[in-house]
Formats: structure tokens, C-alpha cells, sequence
């Protein structure tokens, strides 16, 4: 018999190679896109969230409402249910990320594919992790964000990747001075500086390790992630069983050697042929370029035939919805329901707390273009189901008067959308001054630092000649400041900039709040202020 | 570090840094200081130059020149927080018509570093005369001995010190603590460090920098000046068009000037009274050989 690999299937996984280097180009790009360009408004860099069915039902059921930028999501599910799950296989990043490391690690051998058991039970998990969200959501505790590969892959590269990325980047250009080549280091830094890469994340460490830990998988099967935990896949699979590219082994070339089976990267097992499970195959050609003897191929099949399919038992499958039912009250055992948190800080235009949690998938677009690395990933201020939201923390960085970036890119309409003359008019605190830190109060010498740096015209922060007694008993009378609450916007600049660095001397917290009805300081009933409308 | 040792030089005749600008002045048959008012901030900058015996005095040919305007804030132009581009364009083009090799135009600023060089207007305005704009960079901050009453040593962007000739070109403004700010405060745009924590004794540490960084040339950009809620404003106003620059060699007398037109007697801003007593320039106005065109 002879001996061949495939030649066309071999041309179609560098073609898939290729894909899947141009989508993760692609999404690098519109990740390095997610920042002050030098425009106000910078275009739908947060598109490819929008392709995400997951995150496009979730949402929806979460939110009762539908976002209608999420139609695009209906070209991957058209996709996926006419030819298959294409998009995991050749567009996804998430996916590319572990093909890559996969390869890597079966290339140095600290991977060694295997024959899996034909009754493999661990492909369900994605299964019913998809149920667990889903269900969830349908009872408003929006939990998908932190398992949709899109919004983990973003997540885990603002905040771990490129702080990292931007460390050795230092690194290296500390050594092109030390080494007296100065001018190159100039450029270096310049071209770092344009880049705006936010590297201070108060759980850096731990998103990094999360993703760490998620590629580090790849050392026991290949595509960890794909084959047994991404509830994406697991949604796209469902829609992939009556598609029409099928594989199909020739009887008479096979030589069963089991090679196909034993390197898919997803489990699909397509020998014996019959076994071949539709739904976990992403397209990537290995089976048919891998044979021997060019046994497997990728016919059209316009009829569905017979499929094999991941036993889902029936009884888990309802333990695990009712598991989430469950669920959700156990995620509103906090006080982050019952009173508004002093340091839950939300960007300017978020929903109301409630309509905001049940939209926001924690990606990290608006911490990403966020100019003073002043939004951060919640941990408890916003209740254990808040984790990883968007927070503004002062003392990292305030909130650019100017600017409304945050506000742009967020995927689900969580923050809405404002222009910069909408923004610069939205309340999301109030400056409070510690008198007992504050050096005019305390010392009685001048400092004005946080009057000098209030954005708002006239100042919410003024002056006052104050007497203040000092420690010998003299008394001294320094300007020293006051807040105009009705001016305050709470952008936090004032807590950013005060010398009284470790524990400033004046800070922000939540109320007063446009955005909500209850945390109120001023009641502000003859003046009202626009809510944030829900966008649709 | 050619700048460095001219410094040094400078330091040790301490006695010629005192009298050495007014006598220069009364040497030379052009007037100490310039003030030029017109419709065009381009024009009247030209023009508040050349009265002064135009760039060629302040710039040979070759040397590497360091601008310095205020970016501090992300502001327009029309808000007069930052330096008025034309004023920055113009004296870029004279720079090199002068015969400068390199012209480069920086400050650290206060607000988001990218969002400041592009709303100002300033890196834009720069980069089209042919400067250079680069945002500072840590790399390039040096602890060094500024040698003053109050700061003796402080982070100092060494791209300021390694430049042939420094050119100060600050806007006119409110300031709640400095009561102004132009020329001398403008130094704290060239440093690192906790700035903030300089407002303490603000008026002693612009004294100490402005003796540390002596630039060659002054321009006062008060073709827009902010006269409350300084020093970054925010409405129109709190703008006053004033549509004039001052120019002058002596940083002390340009600042003395510059406070008239807030109606305020130079002797009534304390930093300038600390600047004349060390010897930095003269603010008597009485006693400063002015010259105020108009085009």
C-alpha cells in the first residue's frame, strides 16, 4: 500500500495556522488599539466580543434586555451550525494561545499525546459548566465573564500579560542605558510611552496566575481548556451536529494505526469513524495531515448522519441547573446589596449597581483604555458575584476629566456610552478631606495640592483661611481646603495628587453617585440629573 | 554635560551671576525686556525676538535647544492652561533659522502625559516647525545637587541639563498658592520626584529651580492669560485675551512683568522678592529697560 501523507490537508492546516495568526494579530491589535490615541473617540475596538454568542446570551438572559451590537453573534452561530466549530479552530485567540502551547510542549516532549478512553467523562465538564452559567444568568447572577474565553483572554492580558510584557520591556531598556547606548533606549522608551500600557493591577498577581495556570494545562492534554472547560465551545458544540463537513476515514486505506485519534487536539476521535463525535471537532486538520496513508479527509456530507455525542447524564445535567438556582442567592449573601459600598467607585456612566452586575462580563476593555490605570478588577467591593468588575481606585489613578474611553468600549453596554461633554457631567463621588491628615490642618503650612488639581470650573475644592493650633500651642491661619459638594464629581485627581501619600489626606467614596437613586448625599430633587438610560 | 560645567563655571563666579544679566543689558543696545501685543501670536512672538536683537543672540548654530512651555494640563488652547502652540511653533522656526541643530520642546505634565502634548496643541505645532516632542522618561531622570537655599538636591530630567541652550516659554496664570504662575514656576515641569510635596514652601523651591535651570531666553505667552481658577481653568471665563508675549534674557523681570497684567506689583509676589534678593534679576520695573511694541 502506499504510503502518503496528505498533501492538501497539510496546505490546510498552514491555512489554519494562518488564520489563527491573523485573528490573534487581530485581537492584539485591537488590544493595543484600547487607549488615548490622541482622539477623543476611538472607534469599536471591543468588536470581537460582539461575535460571542456566549456572551450574548448570558447577557441577555442576565439583563432581560437585548444589546443589539450582540446580532453579529448570530455569524458565529451561522457558522458553526452550517460547517461546524470553524471559529474555534481557526479564528478563536483563546484557542490559538493553547495550539501554540500544546505544540510547544509536545515538541520538547513534556507532552505526550495518548489514546483517551472512548467513554471519556471529562468533556462534559464544559457541558455543564455551560448550563451552571447559563442558568445562572436566567436568575440574574451574571457569572459568565469569568469563564468566556474572550472576556478571560482580555482580562488575564490587561492585567497580567502586558504589565508583565511592559516589566521586561523596562528591563531592557534600563539595559540599553546601562550600556551607554542611550539614544536607543530614548526611542525604545518613547515608542513604550505612546503604547499607555497600564501596568499596576491590585490582582496582577493573581489574573496572572489564573492564566498561567489555564496554559500550563496543556502539559497533561493537548488544548486543556477547548477539550474539557470552555463553555463557548461547549454552546458552539451544541450548534455543531448538523453541519456538513463530517470526516470521513477510508476504509480501505486505513492501516488503524490510531494516530488520528491519539494527536486530535479535541478529543473528536476520528477513528473508528463511526465514533467520531461532530461536535468536539474544531476543524484543525491534524487527523487528516497526520495519516499515514491519507485515509482521512473532510468531506461534504449535506445529509447528518448518525453522530456520536458526549454522554450528558441527564440526571447531572439537571443537579447542575439546579445547582445554579441554588447558586444565586448564595452570591447575594453580602452587604453590597443591602447598602452602597463607600469605596465601590464605578466608571462614569455605569448602570445602577444592579442592572450593572447583571451586564458586566469583568473583560477588562474599560481598565485596558482606561488613561490613568485608575480602574482596577474588583475583589469584594462589589460583592463576591462584582469580582474582577471595574472599580476606580484614586489612589492608582483618577478619572480624566476629558475623557469618556471607558465609557466607549465596554462590549455590553454595562457603562454606557457618553460623550466627553456627558461625562464631564456625571457624579461617581465626593471628595471627603481627613482634617486630622490634611498638612494646612495639621501643620499649618501650605500645600493647596488638591485645589491646584480639581478639573472642575469653578473649583469643588476652595480655599480657606483657617486658624489651626499647632502642637506648641501657637496658631497659625493657612489656606487650607474646603469641598463644594455641588461641584464635586468625584474624579479622584485630589486623592491621586495628595502629598500625604500612604493614607491621602482627602478621598472619594461613592455617594452622590449619579447613578443611583439611593446613594444619595444631596437630594438632588430640584435638580435632577439624568440617569444613565440602559442602552439597547 | 556641556551645560553642566557652563553651571559650575556660572556657580563659582557667584558674584558676576548676581549683577551679570542687568550689566549684559545696559551693555548692549537692546532693550532688557520686550513686551509686543498684537492680533497674531505667531507675529507678536517674531517680533518680541527680534526686538531683542532677534534669536541669533540667544542661539549659535549647532546648538541643541531645549523648549520648555507648560503642557501641564489637558486643556484646548482657548482655556489657557498650557502655552499657546503658535507661541511654541514660532520660536521653534526661529530656533532654526538661527542655525540650531536640534530643537526639542518637553514638559512633564500633569494630566495623562499623551492626552496633555496632543489637546494643547504643543506636540503637534512642534513636530510641524521640525522639533522633536518626546514625553519624558524615567530613564532619564538623574538626582542631582540643584545647590539651592531650600532644595539642595532633586530628580531632574537630564534631557533639561544636557541641552546647549534652555528657552522657558510659560503661560500667564492664576495660581492659589504662587498667586501666579509663569516663568519660574514653569521649572517644575522639568523635574520628577514628588512635585506635590514643593508646594510647602512653593515660592523658595521655583526660586531654587529657576537659579538651577537659568535659561537663555524667556517668552511669556500672554496672549490668553487665566486670571481665576488657575492654574488649569476650565471655562472660557476664566480667560482673559491679553494677546501679548513678554520676552527678556532676565527670567526675574519677564515674571515682574507679567504679574501687571493682573494688576499685581511685582514686589507683592513673595518668589519675586526671594529671586531678587539671591540675585536672579531685577524686578524694580522702574529700573528695567523695557520696550513695548505693538504689530
Amino acid at each position: 500500500m502506499k504510503k502518503e501523507q496528505s498533501k492538501k490537508y497539510r496546505a490546510l492546516q498552514y491555512l489554519r495556522i494562518a488564520s489563527q495568526t491573523v485573528f490573534f494579530a487581530l485581537f492584539v491589535y485591537l488590544l493595543f488599539g484600547t487607549r488615548f490615541t490622541g482622539e477623543d473617540y476611538i472607534g469599536r475596538v471591543e468588536v470581537f466580543f460582539h461575535f460571542d454568542p456566549l456572551l450574548a446570551l448570558a447577557t441577555t438572559l442576565a439583563s432581560r434586555t437585548f444589546f443589539t451590537v450582540f446580532a453579529l453573534a448570530g455569524i458565529t452561530v451561522l457558522v458553526t451550525v452550517i460547517a461546524g466549530r470553524y471559529v474555534c479552530g481557526w479564528a478563536c485567540p483563546f484557542g490559538a494561545i493553547h495550539q501554540f502551547f500544546s505544540f510547544v510542549f509536545k515538541r520538547v516532549k513534556f507532552l505526550k499525546p495518548r489514546k483517551e478512553e472512548k467513554k471519556e467523562k471529562r468533556l462534559a465538564w464544559k457541558y455543564y459548566l455551560l448550563v451552571f452559567v447559563l442558568v445562572g444568568s436566567l436568575f440574574t447572577v451574571d457569572l459568565v465573564g469569568i469563564a468566556d474565553p474572550l472576556s478571560l483572554l482580555y482580562r488575564s492580558f490587561v492585567s497580567g500579560v502586558l504589565p508583565w510584557l511592559a516589566g521586561v520591556f523596562s528591563v531592557f531598556i534600563g539595559l540599553f542605558y546601562s550600556v551607554r547606548l542611550a539614544s536607543i533606549g530614548d526611542s525604545l522608551a518613547q515608542f513604550f510611552s505612546t503604547l499607555a500600557l497600564n501596568q499596576t493591577f491590585q490582582q496582577g498577581f493573581l489574573l496572572s496566575l489564573i492564566f498561567l495556570g489555564l496554559v500550563l494545562l496543556n502539559l497533561t492534554r493537548e488544548r486543556f481548556w477547548c477539550r474539557y472547560l470552555c463553555p463557548l465551545g461547549a454552546l458552539l458544540g451544541l450548534l455543531a451536529r448538523w453541519n456538513v463537513a463530517k470526516v470521513r476515514v477510508d476504509p480501505k486505506k486505513c492501516i488503524k494505526c490510531n494516530l488520528c485519534t491519539i494527536h486530535c487536539e479535541t478529543q473528536a476521535n476520528p477513528y473508528p469513524n463511526k465514533e467520531w463525535r461532530s461536535h468536539e471537532c474544531v476543524y484543525c486538520y491534524t487527523c487528516a495531515a497526520i495519516c499515514p496513508t491519507a485515509a482521512v479527509s473532510f468531506p461534504v456530507a449535506a445529509s447528518p448522519e448518525k453522530i456520536e455525542v458526549v454522554n450528558l447524564s441527564r440526571r447531572k445535567l439537571i443537579l447542575t441547573s439546579a445547582l445554579a438556582v441554588v447558586a444565586a442567592p448564595f452570591f447575594k449573601i453580602t452587604p453590597a446589596r443591602k447598602r452602597a459600598a463607600a469605596k465601590l467607585i464605578r466608571p462614569p456612566g455605569a448602570l445602577p449597581e444592579p442592572q450593572f452586575l447583571q451586564r458586566c462580563v469583568k473583560c477588562g476593555e474599560c481598565m485596558k483604555a482606561c488613561p490613568t490605570n485608575g480602574l482596577q478588577p474588583a475583589l469584594g467591593e462589589a460583592g463576591p458575584e462584582g469580582i474582577w468588575t471595574p472599580v476606580l481606585v484614586p489612589r492608582i489613578g483618577y478619572c480624566e476629566y476629558y475623557c469618556s474611553l471607558c465609557t466607549q468600549v465596554c462590549p455590553t453596554g454595562a457603562i454606557k456610552e457618553l460623550s466627553i461633554e456627558e461625562k464631564a457631567k456625571v457624579v461617581i463621588g465626593r471628595a471627603w478631606i481627613n482634617k486630622s491628615r490634611c498638612i494646612p490642618y495639621v501643620l499649618g503650612s501650605p500645600c493647596i495640592v488638591c485645589e491646584e488639581h480639581c478639573p472642575t470650573s469653578p473649583k469643588a475644592i476652595k480655599l480657606l483661611r483657617t486658624e489651626v493650633k499647632l502642637p506648641d500651642g501657637s496658631i497659625q491661619t493657612p489656606l487650607a481646603p474646603v469641598i463644594d459638594l455641588d461641584l464635586c464629581i468625584g474624579c479622584g485627581i485630589c486623592e491621586n495628587k495628595c502629598p500625604v501619600v500612604d493614607d491621602p489626606a482627602i478621598y472619594v467614596t461613592s455617594v452622590g453617585e449619579t447613578r443611583s437613586e439611593k446613594n444619595r448625599l444631596l437630594l438632588e430633587i430640584l435638580k435632577p440629573q439624568a440617569l444613565p438610560e440602559e442602552p439597547r | 554635560m556641556r551645560r553642566r560645567d557652563f553651571l559650575k563655571d556660572i556657580a563659582v563666579g557667584g558674584a558676576l551671576l548676581r549683577f551679570g544679566p542687568s550689566l549684559l543689558a545696559q551693555a548692549s543696545s537692546f532693550p532688557g525686556l520686550v513686551m509686543v501685543q498684537g492680533e497674531s501670536p505667531s507675529a507678536i512672538t517674531k517680533e518680541a525676538v527680534a526686538a531683542l536683537g532677534g534669536m541669533k543672540s540667544f542661539v549659535a548654530r549647532g546648538d541643541r535647544i531645549m523648549i520648555k512651555p507648560n503642557i501641564g494640563w489637558d486643556r484646548t488652547p482657548e482655556l489657557a492652561a498650557c502655552t499657546n502652540p503658535e507661541v511654541v511653533k514660532t520660536l521653534v522656526e526661529l530656533c532654526f533659522d538661527a542655525g540650531a541643530k536640534e530643537v526639542t520642546v518637553m514638559d512633564n505634565t500633569t494630566n495623562q502625559a499623551q492626552r496633555c502634548y496632543a489637546r494643547s496643541g504643543i506636540a503637534e505645532a512642534a513636530k510641524s516647525a521640525g522639533a522633536k516632542a518626546p514625553f519624558v522618561n524615567t530613564f532619564r531622570l538623574k538626582k542631582m545637587a540643584l545647590q539651592g537655599e531650600w532644595l539642595k538636591e532633586w530628580e531632574v530630567f537630564t534631557d533639561f541639563i544636557e541641552a546647549d541652550k534652555l528657552i522657558n516659554v510659560p503661560i500667564a496664570k492664576h495660581h492659589s498658592l504662587s498667586r501666579l504662575t509663569m516663568g519660574m514656576k514653569n521649572w517644575l515641569g522639568a523635574i520628577g520626584g514628588s512635585r506635590n510635596q514643593l508646594h510647602q514652601r512653593l515660592d523658595e523651591a521655583m526660586v531654587d529651580l529657576a537659579a538651577f535651570f537659568k535659561p537663555e531666553l524667556t517668552v511669556l505667552d500672554a496672549y490668553r492669560i487665566l486670571i481665576q481658577n488657575g492654574p488649569q481653568g476650565g471655562r472660557l471665563s476664566d480667560v482673559k485675551l491679553q494677546k501679548a508675549v513678554i520676552a527678556g534674557a532676565d527670567p526675574a523681570a519677564v515674571d515682574a512683568l507679567g504679574a501687571t497684567f493682573f494688576n499685581i506689583k511685582p514686589q507683592e509676589l513673595p518668589y519675586l522678592k526671594i529671586a531678587r534678593r539671591r540675585g536672579l534679576g531685577e524686578i524694580d520695573l522702574e529700573k528695567i529697560r523695557l520696550e513695548k511694541r505693538t504689530v
